[in-house]
């Protein structure tokens, strides 16, 4: 178990790197945006949504800092983490929804599709909308899953 | 596979999230476990039979594993 704690510290550490990240490009983005009197809200729709994005991260990131703090601070709390992640049910599940490469896959597509962005907006709405419906269908196959299992 | 996890689990006075915790496992595979949705790993049916004091055959009945 002290291994485990080790390793949710060291989780711990990620996410308040990451929330740092959110946090700055975020202001990044902010400073970006294109207020002039012209832009039309296709103009703004690109760095509006690497914007909602950023901050989904953000706080995700915030979210699970609260929720492994607690864990590392209680056993109890430690060990139903623990029991959580190591379940052979959950895993069985997990592992006919296609997860984790489903979602490797799409985090690395969102990303992609964030510095595309930038660039070609036809790519960033491609790998958004394929990021997005390739989830659905794993999100879906994981909830017929838990109904049968 | 039918299990008598729940006559066990009653006798003692455990709750689910109890023995789970106990057994290393969540709640939820104990309730599937139980209404026999699903098929514990050997590990996990060694696991449990053990935290009752039983043999793994006393806990799980494998009277369905013989037909084929």
């Amino acid at each position: 178990m002290e291994e485990f704690r080790t390793n949710v510290k060291r989780r711990i550490t990620i996410f308040s790197g990451m929330t740092l990240v959110a946090a700055a490009l975020g202001v990044y983005n902010f400073l970006l945006m294109n207020y002039s009197e012209d832009a039309t809200m296709y103009d703004g729709s690109v760095t509006g949504f690497q914007s909602g994005l950023i901050l989904s991260i953000g706080i995700i990131a915030v979210v699970q800092i609260i929720k492994l703090t607690r864990a590392v601070n209680d056993e109890t709390n430690l060990k139903l983490l623990y029991n959580q992640e190591h379940d052979e049910r959950l895993k069985t599940i997990r592992s006919k929804a296609g997860m984790p490469m489903l979602m490797i896959t799409s985090i690395l597509m969102l990303i992609v599709a964030i510095v595309a962005g930038y660039f070609n907006i036809v790519v960033f709405y491609t790998l958004v909308i394929t990021a997005i419906v390739q989830l659905s269908i794993g999100a879906i196959v994981k909830l017929i899953c838990m109904k049968m299992m | 596979m039918k299990t008598r996890v729940r006559e066990l689990r009653k006798e003692r006075k455990l709750s689910q999230e109890e023995l789970a915790l106990e057994v290393g496992t969540t709640r939820q595979t104990i309730t599937s476990i139980e209404v026999g949705k699903y098929t514990a790993s050997l590990v996990l049916a060694y696991k449990i039979a053990h935290y009752f004091g039983l043999t793994i055959e006393e806990v799980f009945d494998f009277s369905d594993a013989n037909k084929f």
